[in-house]
């Protein structure tokens, strides 16, 4: 049998709320989480909000680490009981905000090149190909490197977070309610590109969002999260042919 | 009867040098009990058109009908006074950001008892007041909030998204308004809660006869329930008619791309497979085409197309396309 890619063990995450004046309590955000993605394969996260998703999809991008659990990267553990291996090249991360997450004193092509810079040690020429590379996978102009955020539409941002995202070579990309404050038509357009991409490079996503057609539309496994529990996980058709747990139900009804 | 009616709505921002039209000649009209929605991706006027209705747009805009009829009253030859009157007591808005739109100075229970109308009752002031406290509470209860006395005691910032906004659609249904007008009412909630949403606001429709006029950009939530749809593109009007009609057969190019971006509504489209999608994006207001503004998107445009279309209307349903679809869709 293939290895899987990204492989997630026994994860879990609390945060100390203040419950009176000296005492804390302890809330338990994610307890458990076990899970597989294999190459080339979108892996969606369901749940109400509070279930601890955005939770997860910060700690796989190393945003936020945990306080026990693994995460294995292709046979290698990347992070171990909270302590990271290699930051952030290999799982990136997209927002849902795309205007709010880029920088809007810096030009596109000086946002892309720090992220060379910091993460690489390629030189100014070979950056700049690459990054001229990474914009043309995006659909965007070579021109659009000297362009600033709020130059932009809300759909070619998307396009910009994508390719920062994008130019390190990660393995695989989360895609923290991205795709759910865009229109229709720059959404389907979004979609397109983002299986284009998997298509070509093999690239695997983290989908989490609460637009359940798309989830169906284009993720191949699904897990279902409630309070920081993993209720159900398994091929995206058989639960929603399916459902086994209540909350799934719940969820897939409306 | 007749509830709204309203002829060639046009809306422009005089700036300097130009006069930008972001609503560009709109006819829309409502009868009592119906629900209709407004669709279209933002930045098409949705928002513009409603603040106009309600009156709420500020000084600069520039607002144009041939009519706007409320219940055979034309609200534009109104006084402020007068028109403030009716608008409050018939119309209600839930405004698009509630977490925004809320006072964050003041705590939720202050601001819903501001909202009901006067009690008639000529009990003490006491009694008044504890009355005044079942009101507020009956109305929590009935958006489906249930800790009533934490979120009544609390303010705006204090609470999430999902229970600000309704608690913006307690504060539109308390004088149980004629037209309810919903800005995006579910952006900010998930499914559950979005569902519940959903099914006030139709129950509201069906046992109050409270007409509804929604402007929303998720066309799959609206089908089920909306009698009539109007499809706008850049401020122009490109489709309208009863929403059974457009979904069968859509006339224009660009609501047919819109339903093709549905995932439920294509169901022959296989797992993965990439959506039907228009080239290019939104022009902005300031780089507006000229004659059909979908134009140099649209996969049928020729010649002709540089002049404005005029609106066709048959059987009900209003098209604007020199080159109307004709076939019916897969």
């Amino acid at each position: 049998m293939m290895q899987p890619l990204l492989k997630v063990q026994a994860l879990s995450k609390s945060f100390n709320l203040r419950a009176g004046l000296f005492s804390r309590k302890r809330f338990e955000v994610l307890k458990n989480i076990s899970f597989c993605l294999n190459q080339g394969e979108t892996l969606a996260i369901i749940g109400e909000t509070g279930s601890g998703k955005s939770t997860l999809a910060k700690l796989l991008s190393g945003a936020d680490s945990a306080d026990s659990g693994q995460i294995l990267l292709d046979g290698t553990i990347i992070e171990d009981k909270g302590i990271r291996d290699q930051q952030c090249r290999h799982i990136r991360m997209i927002f849902q905000d795309s205007e709010a997450s880029l920088n809007p004193g810096l030009t596109i092509g000086d946002m892309l090149d720090d992220c060379l810079q910091y993460n690489s040690d390629l030189d100014k020429e070979t950056r700049a190909n690459k990054i001229s590379a990474t914009l043309h996978k995006v659909g965007l102009l070579n021109d659009h490197q000297h362009y600033y955020p709020h130059m932009f539409s809300g759909g070619q941002l998307q396009r910009v977070a994508l390719a920062r995202a994008l130019i390190l070579d990660p393995k695989v990309v989360v895609l923290d309610e991205a795709l759910s404050s865009l229109d229709p038509s720059v959404r389907a357009q979004t979609v397109n590109l983002l299986l284009k991409l998997q298509q070509d490079t093999g690239l695997s996503y983290i989908l989490i969002t609460h637009h359940l057609s798309l989830v169906r539309h284009i993720s191949d496994h699904l897990v279902v999260l409630d309070h920081g529990e993993i209720v159900e996980s398994g091929k995206t058709e058989t639960i929603f042919g399916q459902p086994q747990s209540k909350v799934t139900q719940k969820l897939l009804s409306c | 009867m007749q509830l709204l009616d309203i002829r060639n709505l046009t809306i422009e921002l005089r700036t300097s040098d130009t006069v930008i039209r972001a609503v560009d000649r709109v006819s829309l009209s409502l009868k009592e009990g119906e629900v209709h929605a407004l669709v279209g991706e933002s930045g098409s006027g949705k928002s513009l058109i409603a603040k106009a209705i309600v009156g709420v747009l500020n000084k600069r805009w520039h607002i144009t009908a041939d009519r706007m009829h409320w219940r055979g009253v034309d609200l534009m030859r109104l006084s402020s006074e007068q028109r403030r009157k009716i608008v409050g007591q018939d119309i209600a808005m839930i405004y698009q950001d509630p977490s925004r739109c809320l006072d964050p100075t003041a705590k939720i229970f202050d601001q819903i008892a501001e909202t009901l109308p006067e009690i008639q009752s000529k009990g003490f002031f006491l009694k008044r007041n504890r009355q005044r406290k079942d009101r507020v509470k009956a109305l929590i209860h009935k958006v489906g909030i249930k800790d009533h006395e934490k979120v009544l005691t609390s303010y705006p910032h204090e609470l999430s998204e999902g229970v600000c906004q309704k608690v913006m659609i307690a504060m539109a249904i308390a004088r149980t308004p004629k037209l309810l007008i919903a800005d995006e009412p579910t952006t900010a909630l998930e499914s559950t809660t979005r569902a519940q949403v959903f099914r006030l606001l139709k129950s509201l429709n069906q046992l109050k006869n409270m007409s509804i006029l929604m402007i929303s950009h998720e066309l799959e939530e609206i089908v089920n329930w909306s009698h009539g749809m109007h499809v706008l593109y850049c401020g122009q009007m490109v489709e309208a008619g009863p929403t059974g009609k457009i979904f069968k057969q859509p006339r224009h190019p660009y609501t047919q791309a819109l339903l093709k971006s549905l995932p439920d509504y294509e169901q022959g489209l296989a797992h993965k497979e990439p959506f039907y999608a228009l080239k290019g994006t939104i022009p902005t207001l300031q780089h507006l085409p000229i004659g059909c503004r979908l134009g140099p998107r649209c996969p049928q445009a020729q010649k002709a197309c540089v002049v404005t279309p005029p609106l066709t209307k048959q059987h009900g349903h209003s098209y604007a396309c020199h080159f109307p679809l004709i076939k019916a869709m897969k």
